[in-house]
C-alpha cells in the first residue's frame, strides 16, 4: 500500500544505538518529499551514514538498532523489513566506500544489481542500455575487471548498480569521498539528471557541504547524532553559521574549523 | 629404457587420476569458502554422511542405484537448509572464526547422525566399476590404469564444466560472485544472502556425495572417509581456497607428486611418504606462494 502524502521517506525522532550500548543517533527527524534531492551533513562521526542505515535496514547487520521513533516509507513503517525487501519496495543504498565487486567485470556489476528483479535477458540488455546512457564512461569499460577501474568509476559504478534495481529513492553515502573535484562534478551531474529524468528521490549523505547543498533542494545539518540545523539548500548556504562552520567563509574572510572553535571558546570564557 | 618410461607414465597417470578423487573433495570446500570465506572442516563429515545415506538406501532398503542417489542428494539439500538456518544464519553477523567453530561442531553432528542412522560397519560400495587395470588400454597402451579412476577423472570433470557454467552464466552464479566479493554490497543491493547459502551447502553436499562414492568404492564406506578432510587441505593449499580450477590442478599435483615420490624417493625413505609428502609441499607454498596457484589475488589499487 502506498499513500499519496508527499513525503517519500519520513523519520521521526530516531535514536540508534549500536551493541545495545553505543549511542549513535540521540535525535534525528528528517523528511524527503517525492522526487527531491535531500542533503543530510556533517563531519565524521556526525552520524549520516548510521542514518542511512538506519533507512535501508542494514543496520541490522552491524549490530545495531533503531530504539525509539519511526521511520515511515512510502507510508509504511519499516520496521519489519530487511535489505533485499527494502531493495524489492524500490529503496537502495549505495554504501559508503563505492564497494565494488571487484572481481567482475563492470557490466556484470551493473547487472548483480538486477538480482531482485526477473527480468529475462532481453530486458536487462535495455535496461543496460539505458543506463550507459547515464554513464557513457562505464559502457567503454565494460569488460574490464572492476577492481582496476579508477574511483570515480567505481563510483559510478556502484550508483548505476543501484539503478538497476529501479529505484523510487537512492540513499547515496559519500559518493565524492576521495575524488577529484572534475569527478566530483561529474558526479553529482550524473545524480541531478537521475533525479530528474528518472524521478527518483535522493537522500544524500555528504561532507562535502558546498557542492551538496548546491545540487540539493533541502538540507539537514546534523552533529554527534542530533539534527542542528535544517532548511531549504539556498537558506542554508546562506546562512551564517553555516558558512563559518562548513563552508569556512566569514566576514572577515576564510577561516579554518579551529580557528572558529579556539574563537567560541574565547567567547565562552569572557562570558 | 623403454621399460622405464612406460613404467613412469604409469604412475604419472595413475597418480593424476587419483588425483581427480582429491579435487573432487576439494571442491566441496572451495564452494563454502567462495561463499563464506569460511573453511568448512564439515565437509569431511558431509561425505561420510552422505554417501553412507546413499549405501543404506541401497542396501537396506533395496532401493534402485538412481533412485538412491537422487535420495541422497535431496538429502544433502535438507541438510544444507538446515545448516543455513539453524547455524549459519544465527551466526549471520558473528566473525568469521566462529562460523569455522561451528562447522566443527556441525561435522560432529553430522558423524554421529550418520552412525545412529545407518550402524558403524564398514560398508562395501559396489558400483559396478572395478578397481582394476582396463584391459583394452592395458593391451593397446600397455598402461595399468584402474577403470575406477578413468570413471573419477571423467565425473571431475562433469562436475567442474557443469558448476563453472553455472557460475558464470546463471543468475544465482552472478549473486555468488558477488557475495564472495563483498557481502555487505550484494545485500544492499537485495541479493539474498540465504539463498546464496542454500545454494552453496546443497552445491558442497552433493559433491560431498559423489567424492564420497568414488573413494567408497575404493576404500569401503567407513568412518575413515571423514579424514578425507585433511587431505584436501594441501590441495586447496596449492590450487587455492577460492579456485574450482584450483581445487582441479591442485588435486591432479598432489595426486601426481605423491605417486612419484612414493615410488622413486620413497625407498630411501623406508616406504610410505605419499601420507606426508602432499604436506611438505603445502609447506612450500603457503612460504612462497601463500594465495596458491589459482587463489584470487587480493588486488590493491595504488
Amino acid at each position: 500500500m502506498s499513500n499519496n502524502s508527499a513525503n517519500i521517506l519520513d523519520i521521526r525522532n530516531i535514536e540508534v544505538m549500536y551493541d545495545n550500548v553505543i549511542l549513535a543517533l540521540h535525535d534525528v527527524s528528517l523528511k524527503v518529499p517525492k522526487g527531491k534531492v535531500v542533503a543530510l551533513l556533517g563531519a565524521n562521526g556526525a552520524g549520516k551514514s548510521t542514518t542511512l542505515k538506519a533507512v535501508s535496514t542494514m543496520l541490522a547487520s552491524e549490530r545495531g538498532k533503531v530504539t525509539k521513533g519511526s521511520i515511515d516509507y512510502d507510508g509504511n513503517s519499516i520496521e519489519k523489513q530487511n535489505p533485499s525487501q527494502m531493495v524489492g519496495l524500490g529503496m537502495v543504498q549505495v554504501l559508503e566506500g563505492r564497494r565494488c565487486f571487484g572481481h567482475l567485470t563492470v557490466e556484470e556489476n551493473i547487472i548483480s544489481g538486477a538480482y531482485s528483479r526477473k527480468l529475462s535477458k532481453g530486458d536487462i540488455d535495455q535496461e543496460l542500455e539505458k543506463i550507459y546512457t547515464y554513464f557513457l564512461r562505464l559502457k567503454e569499460r565494460r569488460k574490464s575487471q572492476a577492481a582496476f577501474t579508477s574511483g570515480g568509476e567505481q563510483q559510478m559504478i556502484a550508483v548505476a548498480r543501484a539503478m538497476m534495481a529501479k529505484p523510487k529513492m537512492l540513499l547515496l553515502d559519500e559518493p565524492t569521498m576521495g575524488l577529484a573535484p572534475q569527478l566530483v562534478a561529474e558526479i553529482f551531474n550524473i545524480v541531478k539528471e537521475l533525479n530528474q529524468k528518472e524521478g527518483v528521490s535522493i537522500l544524500l549523505a555528504e561532507q562535502n557541504t558546498n557542492i551538496a547543498l548546491k545540487n540539493s533542494d533541502y538540507g539537514y545539518i546534523i552533529e554527534t547524532g542530533k539534527v542542528m540545523l535544517e532548511g531549504t539548500a539556498e537558506s542554508l548556504l546562506n546562512n551564517d553559521k553555516v558558512k563559518e562552520l562548513y563552508l569556512g567563509i566569514s566576514k572577515k574572510g576564510r577561516k579554518n574549523f579551529r580557528d572558529v572553535l579556539k574563537e567560541e571558546s574565547l567567547n565562552k570564557k569572557i562570558n | 629404457m623403454a621399460n622405464e618410461l612406460l613404467f613412469f607414465m604409469e604412475v604419472l597417470v595413475g597418480g593424476l587420476l587419483a588425483g581427480t578423487m582429491y579435487s573432487l573433495v576439494a571442491l566441496g570446500f572451495v564452494l563454502i569458502f567462495k561463499a563464506s570465506a569460511t573453511f568448512n572442516f564439515s565437509q569431511g563429515a558431509m561425505v561420510f554422511f552422505s554417501v553412507l545415506a546413499f549405501c543404506g538406501f541401497m542396501q537396506d532398503f533395496n532401493i534402485p542405484f538412481v533412485l538412491a542417489f537422487i535420495l541422497a542428494a535431496f538429502l544433502m539439500v535438507v541438510v544444507g537448509l538446515c545448516t543455513e538456518r539453524l547455524v549459519l544464519r544465527p551466526l549471520m553477523n558473528a566473525s568469521e572464526d566462529t562460523v569455522l567453530m561451528a562447522t566443527i561442531g556441525l561435522g560432529y553432528v553430522l558423524e554421529g547422525l550418520a552412525q545412529a542412522a545407518w550402524g558403524v560397519e564398514v560398508r562395501r560400495l559396489d558400483l559396478g566399476i572395478g578397481d582394476f587395470p582396463v584391459p583394452w588400454i592395458a593391451d593397446n597402451l600397455k598402461l595399468f590404469i584402474s577403470a575406477l579412476d578413468i570413471t573419477a577423472g571423467l565425473v571431475a570433470a562433469i562436475m567442474i564444466i557443469g558448476l563453472f557454467l553455472l557460475f558464470k552464466y546463471t543468475k544465482i552464479g552472478l549473486g555468488l560472485r558477488a557475495v564472495a566479493d563483498d557481502a555487505g554490497a550484494a545485500s544492499s543491493i537485495g541479493i539474498p544472502l540465504k539463498h546464496i547459502m542454500l545454494l552453496v551447502w546443497s552445491a558442497a553436499g552433493v559433491v560431498a556425495l559423489v567424492a564420497g562414492m568414488m573413494w567408497g568404492a575404493r576404500a569401503g564406506v567407513q568412518f575413515a572417509l571423514v579424514d578425507l578432510a585433511l587431505k584436501a587441505l594441501p590441495v586447496l593449499i596449492i590450487g587455492g581456497f577460492s579456485s574450482i580450477p584450483g581445487a582441479i590442478i591442485g588435486g591432479l599435483i598432489i595426486g601426481a607428486v605423491e605417486k612419484i615420490l612414493e615410488v622413486y624417493i620413497g625407498p630411501f625413505f623406508g616406504g610410505a611418504i605419499e601420507g606426508w609428502a602432499p604436506y611438505v609441499l603445502a609447506i612450500f607454498f603457503l612460504l612462497y606462494r601463500p594465495e596458491g596457484l589459482f587463489g584470487e589475488k587480493i588486488i590493491r589499487r595504488v
